[in-house]
């Protein structure tokens, strides 16, 4: 995330406020050379312009030049201030730091309360830590809240940092569908004028040429404007476009509803086989027999039913699914063990 | 004049009563009769709406039960004060009628400027230092300091007010301002708040607008009234820029700076309490823990500093907790005003949604929206927890807390416009960061919700279909009136062409033109010759009226004017304008004649009449569009045209047509009043829908594209037709009606609509259409009468 502006990346144009800003250490004016930058350094947020910077510290660090600082500086961690306030600027700084460290969400806590008292002690940590109060103490559970909480710190860091992506993007496809409404009014808007235009043209050159009554051609003509007309006052009843890009905002993050289950008349009960896989057919003697049967064939029957209701006599008091629990089936489990012998000398 | 519709028997106070005024009676009270009624009406000016108004509704309050009460909003203090007067007319006349006198009160409010006694206070030229200064002499602390003993001020005329009974602080009655004063004089009590204390008790509400729409107003002035007032919104043509007006914030480099001088004079007292009486922060963090709400208690009449409109659920959720403390929030407020001027510093014009604004401004200054949207209410509680008394310099502080609490509560409807320079051209930064409301339904909202009729009334209120668009409303009743005239009074024109049948328009391409140029200049030559006393004359815009003058002087059409008449033009500057209007009036009455030159949307244009002889002829030099380079004129009509699908060409023909109907109406101030309506621009021919219906219906088709000199020969005759004598009688059962015509005309009406049950006769039989059937036989008849 970068701290320079999003919207102003145009230095061409210096702020004639600027005009008199001075270098503290060379005292060379903005005045006499307009492209003169100023930097500071977040160790102690003293400003100095650009060729001083390079002047002391290309050589590796350096005390501050400025009078009474004498801080040790390194010339990689120089940067343009956002703002023109060096407090805040280092606010800022604080502020960012603190916040990397508690990032704790509203909907981490159970109640509006413990949040906002939650809040408040950040909040009381933080402005200590800029108005230079106790400020060991301050790092010190800074500190302490860091190591305790490394997990969750970073998860809410990944959160927040994945909710500001969607936020951006929602943005920018925001943006692009206003664009594409404006577009297509615009189109919309020259068409129907075309419309007209050419209806009009149309009317001028049947007159023109004199072919037909004149009153005729006009009254055509009109009874065409007015069907643009009517297409006109159409767009504006149409109904609002859908937005494909719109998301309410705002919203708790709720738990997602699992899909409603379709009614079942027969409440869970079902007709699938739970013990064992029936096949389409088996070659086994006594099923050769039976086929022939007419108790078993009578009408509305036919063999795989046989087939299946003899299964279930035999497995149905084991409790033991066969397709599901294959490895306690296997793993000799006496009676599963006992079905699988069956099945394959079925087979 | 005592007369029944339906079954509501109504007082009028004067012996006639117009065609139009009856109907606009019967939709009124139709809208009434319905719960949640809204209505859109136009009835020409000069018709006597204020009185058809107040006289249907106070009848309809004193006959219901229920004894709903009536909030009538209009724009000036001299609309106001005409209210109240006419109001006061017809208490004096029922009380007359009826032989008794009613318990009916009505009071108008308005600024403490105006209803101020306090002999220090009063010299105080500033409205807002009024204020303040009032504030710094009757908040509810100051009295407890004076209790305990401290040297303070009070003022005396507000402590008067506190031994009297609070539902009866003045009499019975109707109490126009001027009484209030004296009443207040006489009693040595504040006018000011003896009204503010009434309200609740009061049967008639009269004040303006933007007590009911502001919504930093709205909120602690019209709180209190119940669900079932009748609001009614008179010349409420303007209606949706007022709205827009009231959520819009423009901030300044400057402004700025004060605001950040203010949030160090809080820090500052910050510290001090803290050394003195730290227990009572402790109490307001206290408080502040509970919930907004509960520290606010009631929001009494001396809250210092106003809070924009914020839903309910917000203001009883607790303060976030980060603001919490007293010393975090002023930080808190000290680094939005930073981040603002960092990006005043820009040198290129930005535009973009609050959405964006709010994530740039997290990103640099680990600013959340929550607490944002708090800031307004924090800052009030602050100051009154600080017991601050000299307000005048938070008031910049005040104005960036409800900026923060407005952008972080809205997200459509508004956009920020950042200019750094004032115009194309200039060198010099001073940059300008609008926060522009673009949707004038937000503002509007609250009222449509809370009451049960709201009415929208104005001479001038064409097309009728827009503003229920515009303002998000369902208008039950939308109605447009005719004009009945017993003769026709008054000749719109539409000129399309100069005298060398060259086009005459004030588009971009041509208005520099010297051929037109010189068109305009002979139209104004032609109809300064040719009309009695006073013409007004007006432009779109100051720039074009500036360069257009200039280009008369050097073409000598001026020197030509000035044989025929004085010439006076409108300034920007208001006291300029004063002057120049009262050396128009007295040209006009000394018979010199005299012509103001001025503009479609300036002072002139809104608020000045100009009756009988001070405006016989009107003229539109142009149709008065608006700039529509304008950034946030831009912003505002692709808003409308993705919210509420109006084109943006509709818009601003709709706006510009509203503007012109406006001037034209200027001079038809009643029905014996004449003159000369003169639409001076090509275009106008294609826009002539969108004029008012009762303009529109005098409008023959064989005016509508008339070259100068046709205009002139037009209305020459017209004007010597209207210098004849036109006894009232003349007007009689047509355009002014005794009882007994509006009994006839009833009894009329109650057989059609038997018979139209009967199913013989079409409903179209009965209508406004008859009025100018009538007119027209009846015209020619007593004109014949007064030829020799």
């Amino acid at each position: 995330m970068s701290r320079t502006a999003l919207h102003n990346d145009v230095p061409e144009r210096i702020h004639p406020e600027d005009g008199d800003e001075e270098c503290p250490i060379c005292h060379s004016k903005r005045y006499l050379r307009r492209d003169m930058r100023f930097l500071i350094n977040p160790e102690c947020y003293h400003r100095m312009c650009e060729s001083c910077i390079d002047r002391i510290f290309s050589h590796g660090p350096a005390p501050c030049p400025v009078a009474g600082c004498g801080k040790t500086l390194r010339r990689h961690r120089f940067r343009a201030p956002t703002f023109q306030d060096l407090q805040l600027e280092r606010e800022v700084d604080i502020r960012k730091r603190v916040s990397q460290v508690f990032n704790k969400q509203e909907d981490d806590f159970d109640t509006l309360l413990d949040y906002n008292n939650y809040l408040n002690d950040v909040e009381d940590i933080t402005h200590n830590l800029i108005h230079n109060i106790e400020v060991d103490a301050m790092e010190q559970r800074l500190r302490e809240y860091e190591a305790a909480n490394r997990q969750a710190i970073t998860e809410n860091s990944k959160r927040s940092n994945q909710g500001m992506r969607d936020e951006k993007r929602r943005l920018a496809s925001e943006k692009e569908q206003a664009r594409l409404r404006q577009q297509s009014a615009a189109s919309e808007a020259q068409a129907y004028k075309a419309e007209r235009d050419a209806a009009r043209r149309n009317v001028i050159s049947q007159l023109a040429t004199g072919r037909g009554d004149a009153d005729t051609i006009a009254r055509r003509g009109q009874t065409v404007l007015k069907k643009s007309k009517a297409l006109r006052e159409q767009y504006e009843r149409r109904p609002e476009p859908v937005d494909t890009g719109f998301q309410v905002k705002g919203l708790k993050k709720t738990v997602k509803a699992g899909p409603v289950n379709p009614y079942d008349p027969f409440d869970g009960l079902t007709a699938k086989h739970e013990y064992g896989i029936v096949h389409d057919n088996y070659r086994w003697q006594p099923l050769e027999q039976a086929k022939k049967d007419r108790r078993i064939m009578a009408g509305g029957y036919d063999i795989d039913e046989y087939c299946s209701r003899m299964l279930t006599d035999l497995y149905v008091g084991f409790g033991v699914f066969v397709g599901e629990d294959e490895d306690v089936a296997t793993a000799g489990a006496g009676m599963a063990a006992m079905t699988d012998t069956v099945m394959t000398d079925v087979s | 004049m005592r007369f029944f519709i339906d079954n509501l028997e109504v007082l009028f106070p004067y012996p006639r009563i117009y065609p139009e005024q009856y109907d606009y009676m019967c939709d009124l009270k139709r809208t009434l009769d319905m719960d949640g009624g809204k209505a859109v009406l136009e009835m020409p000016s000069g018709t006597g709406k204020t009185v058809t108004l107040l006289s249907l509704i106070v009848a309809y309050i004193q006959q219901n039960p229920a004894k709903r009460k009536l909030i009538y909003c209009s724009r000036t203090m001299s609309e106001i004060e005409k209210a109240l007067a006419e109001l006061k007319a017809l208490m004096k006349y029922r009380k007359q009628e009826l032989g008794y006198e009613e318990e009916f009160r009505g009071l108008g409010l308005t600024s403490r400027k105006n209803l101020c006694l306090n002999s220090s206070v009063k010299r105080e030229k500033s409205g807002a230092i009024v204020d303040a200064r009032c504030r710094a002499l009757t908040a509810g602390f100051v009295k407890e300091k004076k209790e305990r003993g401290e040297d303070v001020d009070l003022c005396i005329y507000h402590e008067n007010l506190d031994p009297l009974e609070p539902d009866n602080l003045i009499p019975n009655g109707i109490w126009t301002l001027d009484d209030l004063l004296q009443y207040g004089e006489q009693h040595k009590q504040c006018p000011y708040f003896t009204a503010r204390r009434m309200m609740p008790f009061c049967n008639v509400i009269i004040y303006s607008y933007h007590y009911l729409l502001d919504p930093k107003i709205a909120e602690r002035v019209s709180k209190d009234f119940p669900k079932d007032c009748i609001v009614v919104f008179d010349e409420a043509h303007n209606i949706d820029n007022v709205c827009i007006e009231s959520l819009s914030i423009d901030i300044t480099e400057d402004s700025l700076r004060r605001a950040t001088r203010g949030a160090n004079n809080l820090e500052r007292r910050i510290e001090e309490m803290k050394s003195t009486d730290a227990e009572k922060l402790q109490n307001e963090y206290q408080k502040l823990v509970e919930g907004l709400r509960e520290a606010e208690e009631a929001r009494e009449e001396d809250a210092f500093i106003a809070n924009p409109v914020l839903p309910d659920d917000l203001l009883s959720e607790a303060v976030p907790g980060n603001i919490r403390r007293a010393e975090h929030f002023v930080s808190f407020l000290k680094r939005f005003i930073e981040y603002l001027k960092t990006r005043m510093k820009v040198l290129h014009v930005i535009s973009e949604t609050p959405v964006s604004f709010l994530a740039h401004l997290r990103e640099l200054t680990f600013i959340e929206r929550k607490p944002l949207r708090f800031c307004a209410e924090r800052l009030t509680s602050l100051i009154r927890t600080l017991e601050l008394t000299s307000i005048e310099d938070l008031h910049p502080l005040q104005e960036v807390a409800t900026f923060a609490t407005l952008v972080a509560t809205y997200d459509k409807g508004f956009v920020l416009i950042l200019e750094p320079f004032e115009t194309d051209t200039a060198t010099v930064p001073n940059p300008i960061f609008h926060f522009a409301c673009l949707d004038a339904a937000i503002a509007i909202k609250p009222v449509f919700d809370r009451f049960g009729s709201v009415i929208i009334t104005s001479g001038t209120i064409s097309p009728l279909d827009m503003y229920p668009r515009m303002l998000d409303f369902n208008a039950l009743v939308q109605e447009s009136y005719p004009m009945t005239l017993a003769r026709k009074s008054f000749l719109p024109l539409i000129v399309t062409r100069g005298s060398d049948q060259g086009t005459l328009s004030s588009s971009f391409q041509i208005r520099n033109d010297p051929s037109v140029v010189r068109n305009y200049g002979d139209l104004l030559v032609e109809f300064c010759r040719l009309t009695p006393d006073g013409v007004v004359v007006f432009f779109p815009s100051y720039l074009y009226m500036e360069s257009i003058v200039s280009m008369w002087q050097g073409m000598g059409i001026l020197d030509s004017i000035w044989k025929h008449k004085l010439i006076l033009v409108e300034t920007p500057d208001a006291q300029e304008t004063a002057l120049a209007l009262e050396a128009f009036r007295s040209a006009c009455n000394n018979g010199r004649g005299a012509v103001l030159l001025s503009v479609a949307r300036g002072k002139v244009s809104e608020g000045i009449d100009f009756d009988h002889n001070y405006g016989r002829t009107v003229i539109c030099i142009g149709v008065p569009f608006q700039y529509t380079e304008s950034r946030i004129l831009k912003a505002r009509l692709e808003f409308l045209r993705e919210t509420y699908r109006i084109r943006e060409n509709d818009f601003l023909s709709f706006d510009a047509m509203r503007h012109a109907a406006q001037c034209l109406g200027r001079v038809l101030r009643g029905k014996d009043d004449y003159g000369v309506m003169v639409l001076a621009d090509r275009r106008f021919q294609k826009k002539r829908a969108q004029l008012p219906k009762w303009i529109n219906q005098a409008l023959l088709d064989s005016e509508t594209n008339l070259s100068v000199d046709q205009a002139v020969s037009q209305a020459k005759h017209f004007l010597k037709n209207m210098a004849k004598p036109f006894p009232p009688e003349f007007q009689y059962g047509i355009s002014t009606w005794s009882l007994e015509d509006l009994k006839a005309y009833q009894a009329k009406l109650e057989e059609e609509e038997i018979r139209m049950l009967e199913g013989e006769v079409g409903p179209e039989a009965v209508g406004p259409n008859r009025v100018v059937d009538e007119f027209d036989d009846i015209d020619e008849e007593a004109l014949m009468a007064l030829d020799p």
